[in-house]
């Protein structure tokens, strides 16, 4: 059968940013997929080498809007190992709501998202109205609402009053509620289904050899969160990994929706258990040596290499973020698959450009 | 400050990667430092139950390193974006984009490697 060569991307209406494909068909159906990344890279690896490293917080955390809060948390408790600070246990508090709150903010971008690439416009609103309450809780504890810029080196930047702590649980418990309603139209949904039950389907052992990370691997049965090593505050708030089996779209769909009940019920944990006293402590020296520092984000595993010189400035600020690590599963996820799934199958990805050309 | 690493040649870099596979080690990443004087430390991270292991060599700009990418696929990206950014010359990649995954034909030839400021006047 005579072979053809389909450009998909960098603009696709199912894109926000750009990602290239190269698709070889036989037909209708894709025999091999190159992928091309590089419209949008920034250098700011480089750029980190001629910050102060305090200023290296906010330099990370527009890495990617999205996940802000965890690339800032990965780099401070990797500085923080360096120099040998030990932050209040309320700022390790802090950081774990902030973070879950923004995973959910994550998740539910992303579930919007893939409803709007298979026509449910409806569910797309309903996923976005339920991220703005949490957009709300941003603005209202940090004054911003997507770089929130609440982790300093030492700590955090401010605290949460009590007030909003309560305003906190009361959101979530009703983005829960929102949720479960949302969960049948996701999950169960017949023409839902059609789009996503065995589309793109990962095997185990596929996601474990080509390195897949976050709800990628968890949808294929790869049990590896990091937030099982208890950084922050996890050690304490028994948190339980989402896993599911099949492999599918409609798997990494199933993980991310659940996640978000479970990052619920860290939030409340974290509410509940939340110490009293100081918020940050005072940083004195600057950084040297190695370490490496990693913590999962909503889309997976980030990994920061951070060498430091005794100087303000660092030697190195190496950082890997995870759909760099997810994009070479669409090696073999693509092939098999027909053209009209690409744009579904893309997106459960999650695909992060701004992370990937950091 | 990093544990469980390993400072091994180029030569052993094969072998040393082969037996992470087979020790059922999933591949990360690699870290590529510019130690300032042409060398270039090479620092390849594997993971296993959340548990890292990192494998460390050492490498002149331009000089050959060989590509893991036919034991680990994963590892075609970072590879590329090594040959681009730090000048490694990582050889056998399962994709080879040629020099032009992030780079364009016009742009500074290895822009994340450390390059004084006369150094750049005479490009």
């Amino acid at each position: 059968m005579i072979k053809t060569t389909i450009p998909f991307g960098p603009q696709h209406p199912v894109l926000p940013e750009p990602l290239h494909l190269k698709l070889v068909m036989e037909d209708e159906k894709i025999v091999e997929a190159i992928p091309a990344i590089g419209y949008v890279h920034r250098g700011l690896e480089k750029l980190a080498e001629v910050k102060d490293f305090h200023q290296n917080v906010f330099l990370v955390e527009r890495i990617c809007g999205i996940c802000s809060v965890q690339h800032a948390m990965a780099y401070v408790q990797g500085i923080e190992t360096m120099m040998n600070i030990e932050i209040p246990d309320r700022a390790k508090y802090l950081r774990v709501i902030w973070a879950e709150l923004h995973r959910i903010h994550s998740h539910l971008l992303w579930l919007g998202l893939f409803a709007d690439a298979f026509g449910f416009e409806a569910l797309f609103m309903q996923c976005w109205r339920d991220r703005e309450k949490v957009m709300d809780i941003m603005e209202a504890t940090s004054g911003a609402r997507v770089v929130v810029s609440v982790n300093v080196v030492g700590g955090t930047k401010r605290d949460i009053s009590s007030e909003h702590l309560a305003e906190i649980i009361r959101v979530v418990d009703q983005v829960k509620e929102d949720m479960k309603n949302m969960e049948n139209a996701f999950l169960n949904d017949y023409t839902v289904k059609h789009r996503t039950v065995g589309v793109g389907h990962l095997t185990k052992e596929q996601a474990y050899s080509l390195g897949a990370v976050g709800p990628m691997a968890r949808a294929s049965g790869v049990a590896q969160d990091l937030r099982t090593l208890g950084y922050a505050a996890y050690n304490d708030l028994c948190f339980d990994m989402v896993v599911e089996t099949a492999g599918d779209c409609w798997a990494r769909t199933a993980v991310r929706l659940k996640e978000v009940y479970e990052c619920v019920r860290l939030i409340k944990a974290a509410i509940d258990k939340l110490p009293k006293g100081d918020f940050a402590v005072p940083v004195k020296g600057n950084p040297t040596g190695e370490v490496i520092s990693r913590v999962e984000q909503p889309r997976g595993e980030v990994l920061y290499y951070i060498k430091g010189n005794g100087t303000k400035n660092l030697d190195r600020l190496r950082v890997r973020t995870p759909t760099f690590a997810n994009i070479p599963t669409l090696l073999v996820m693509l092939p098999g698959s027909q053209l009209a799934d690409v744009p579904v199958l893309l997106l459960t990805i999650d695909p992060c450009i701004s992370c990937t050309e950091r | 400050m990093i544990e469980n690493i390993a400072e091994i040649t180029k030569d052993q870099l094969l072998g040393e990667t082969q037996k992470m596979s087979g020790q059922n080690y999933r591949f990360v990443t690699t870290s590529c430092v510019d130690l300032g004087d042409g060398n270039l430390d090479v620092l390849y991270h594997f993971d296993k139950d959340a548990k890292l292991q990192n494998l460390r060599i050492k490498a002149k700009r331009g000089e050959e390193v060989p590509s893991i990418s036919k034991i680990y696929l994963c590892a075609v990206l970072v590879e590329n974006e090594m040959k681009e950014l730090f000048g490694l010359n990582v050889t056998g990649m399962a994709i080879d984009y040629g020099g032009h995954m992030l780079l364009t034909p016009e742009a500074l030839k290895n822009p994340q490697s450390k390059i004084t400021i006369e150094q750049r006047g005479e490009k």
